[in-house]
């Protein structure tokens, strides 16, 4: 029987106005798999989350998540992604239980009060500032609880924009040990980053985006997974195509 | 639990959590309270000071000793209109237009004694009523209260989260109407409490309490409608506050004032000296019955002669005099009603013109609705003075008849000492003589009456409807 990736991108153009930041990008993001998405300012990375998101309408081409056009459905869509913005937006009236509680109501589900803090606790949020309100939190404990709120949600597909850029190394590690259960549940995660090493921490894939399409793309293989030395002159020759 | 009612739940979790927004609606609910409070006891205490003046009023003058019967004509009486249960909720134009009368024979004389002439010039901003509460202060708290309930969520980026987690556009604007709906029912609830507990009076009537009722209800709604609308148009907060409070102060407080002096300017009424000068040209013209060379007189005596057959009044059948004194009373209440109805025609065309300009604002649509229900709108004034001069006139007309027919021509032009005494006819008279009692109109008179203003208001609540219907379908998309 065949089987269709999670997330699915063909030859996809797309842009506001005259101007075209997306064109002619091609992705799959396998079922229990993670791509990391990496370019530099402008190569389209967030474009690309914002059409799986069904915020931003292709000119040409295809996407689909789980077999869903997020353009034609966009609801129906984002039931199935679990996303986690680059700057959190999150409800400074309530706690980080609340927050999780309220969000994780939204999307239909009702995890038990311990099955919440666990996720906080393992997203690395300290248990005295669970039941706190977020107006006193940094940007790197908000960031915390919105990575409870995303691998709480029991859902196919795993947007992340740059996950790791308020957390300290410590957290990152935390984080990137999260995704990879994440992953064992056979979840596909695409996650947009500037994070070279963490990218090569933990994801199955690499893809450069330059100018709106994937020039370059990697796979881990054995024990080192990545060659990180090749990948930082990838990253550095394709941000230097986007400059000039 | 729908995500609507998850929406409205945190929205409303929200306020609670917001000091202000609570000591704000505590004040809103202290001020309905009182408003209830005085309003209810004031009118119950004018009604009963009311009452209390029409019984001596009316005892004074059974009490008249025998007298000529001219002279209890000037002696008139007075009489008061009487407040319905529901001016309690809205007492409208009672405080200005004045609430007591002067009956007396040969003139019409105007009400007297509004409130707002023995009161501070603070009354003439709006009394504390439930009324003026629902229609100015509670749209403004819920302004406060509701601005932000989507131009926050958009300005800080929850509201792209409330749809990444699965809430529809419908269920987001669902979600934050309803939980300022149940603000406004709250804020609503002392005043509709307390129509209730005065609408159980009696003499109130149920259709005008539901009219008020409904008025109220869509005029909240309305306003909860449009705050939404505005708050989901655009893109901050502050803005959204600022177009809100435009609104508010154009629509409640400058439309209402300023239709009232475009009414005026557009039909100037004639002032009570121009008034009183025409009318005196007028009598004047109209003639004298003292005189014997008047030629309206002449010629009225002399039909009268020639309908009895007699050449000399002193022969007739009826004292002249009281015949003269009918005629005289005919010609100058005929006189002084073409003035009234004058008077009230132009104060019609102004109401018109306050109705047209009513159409810009709900809160002048909601007003005229409020008073026609409680039956405090001009109309409900127009009603008292026309059963007044009703029954001043057929009071007086009775007086001259009793001229006429218990006072014998000769003893009323008789100077000799025991004249005087000859001239009186019994107080038995003027005991059996009926007392005002002013007819309030019915329910559904009450409730039709107010069916204009509520067609207004649900009008606009159709078109704040269809506004939000626009502002939903375009949540979120990037602008």
């Amino acid at each position: 029987m065949p089987t269709t990736d999670p997330i699915l991108i063909s030859d996809l153009t797309l842009g506001y106005g005259t101007h075209t930041v997306l064109d002619g990008l091609s992705l799959a993001v396998p079922a229990g798999s993670i791509t990391a998405l990496l370019g530099g300012n402008g190569a389209g990375k967030s474009t690309t989350l914002s059409a799986l998101l069904g915020f931003a309408r292709a000119r040409t081409g295809t996407i689909t998540v789980c077999g869903i056009d997020p353009a034609a459905d966009p609801d129906e869509a984002r039931r199935l992604i679990a996303y986690l913005p680059e700057n959190v937006a999150l409800y400074d009236h309530l706690s980080a239980f609340e927050n999780a509680d309220y969000l994780l109501a939204l999307s239909g589900e009702r995890p038990k009060r311990g099955t919440i803090e666990d996720a906080l606790s393992a997203a690395g949020l300290q248990d005295r500032a669970w039941h706190r309100r977020l107006g006193g939190f940094s940007k790197g404990m908000r960031q915390k609880v919105a990575i409870a709120v995303a691998l709480l949600r029991q859902v196919p597909v795993l947007l992340l924009d740059e996950p790791t850029s308020g957390l300290d190394p410590r957290a990152t590690a935390d984080f990137n040990a999260l995704l990879a259960e994440v992953r064992a549940r056979g979840t596909a995660v695409l996650m947009v980053t500037h994070d070279l090493l963490s990218a090569a921490d933990i994801a199955d894939r690499i893809a450069f985006l330059e100018a709106g399409r994937v020039e370059h793309e990697v796979a881990a293989s054995g024990e080192e997974r990545f060659d990180v030395r090749k990948l930082h002159a990838r990253f550095q020759l394709g941000a230097g195509r986007l400059a000039a | 639990m729908s995500t609507a009612w998850l929406i409205a739940r945190d929205e409303l979790r929200m306020m609670v959590r917001n000091r202000l927004a609570m000591i704000g609606m505590g004040l809103l609910l202290l001020l309905t309270l009182t408003a209830v409070v005085s309003a209810w006891a004031h009118q119950r205490g004018i009604a009963e000071l009311r009452a209390r003046h029409a019984q001596a009023a009316e005892a004074a003058f059974d009490a008249q000793p025998d007298r000529h019967p001219h002279r209890m004509v000037h002696y008139g009486t007075f009489i008061f209109r009487p407040l319905g249960p529901l001016a309690a909720f809205d007492p409208g134009v009672d405080a200005f237009t004045g609430n007591s009368m002067f009956l007396e024979g040969h003139r019409q004389n105007t009400a007297n004694f509004g409130d707002v002439r023995q009161s501070s010039l603070l009354i003439r901003f709006g009394q504390l009523t439930p009324a003026f509460v629902l229609q100015v202060i509670a749209p403004l708290l819920l302004i406060f209260l509701g601005y932000g309930v989507l131009a926050r969520e958009t300005e800080q980026g929850t509201l792209r989260v409330l749809m990444l987690q699965g809430a529809r556009r419908w269920q987001v604007v669902g979600g934050k109407l309803l939980a300022l709906g149940l603000v406004a029912l709250i804020a609503g609830a002392p005043a509709m409490i307390g129509l209730v507990a005065m609408a159980r009076q009696p003499g109130a009537l149920t259709l005008p309490m539901l009219a008020i009722a409904a008025g109220y209800a869509a005029y909240l709604a309305l306003w909860t409608i449009l705050i939404v609308v505005v708050s989901g148009f655009v893109r901050r907060g502050r803005d959204a506050l600022l177009a809100l409070t435009a609104l508010w102060t154009v629509s409640t407080i400058l439309l209402p004032r300023a239709a009232a002096d475009l009414a005026s300017a557009a039909v100037p009424l004639a002032n009570r000296l121009q008034s009183d000068v025409a009318i005196a040209r007028d009598l004047r013209a109209m003639g004298d019955s003292h005189n014997p060379d008047d030629p309206h007189f002449a010629a009225f005596k002399q039909s009268v002669l020639d309908r009895h057959g007699v050449s000399r009044v002193e022969d007739l059948p009826l004292n002249y005099k009281g015949i003269v004194a009918i005629e005289g009373e005919r010609m100058t209440s005929s006189l002084f009603n073409r003035y009234a109805a004058a008077s009230h025609a132009a104060q019609a065309r102004q109401n018109a013109y306050v109705d047209r300009i009513g159409l810009l604002s709900p809160a002048i649509a909601l007003r005229s609705l409020s008073m026609a229900a409680a039956g405090t709108d001009l109309e409900g004034h127009r009603r008292f003075l026309d059963q007044a001069e009703a029954y001043r006139y057929a009071l007086v007309q009775r007086l001259n008849a009793m001229q006429a027919q218990a006072v014998r021509f000769a003893d009323d032009t008789a100077t000799d000492a025991d004249a005087d005494r000859r001239k009186r006819v019994s107080a038995s008279h003027w005991q059996a003589a009926p007392d005002f009692r002013f007819v309030a109109p019915d329910g559904a008179t009450l409730a039709g009456a107010a069916l204009p203003g509520l067609a207004v208001v649900l009008g606009w609540l159709v078109l704040a409807l269809a506004a939000l219907g626009l502002v939903t379908r375009r949540l979120g998309a990037r602008r």
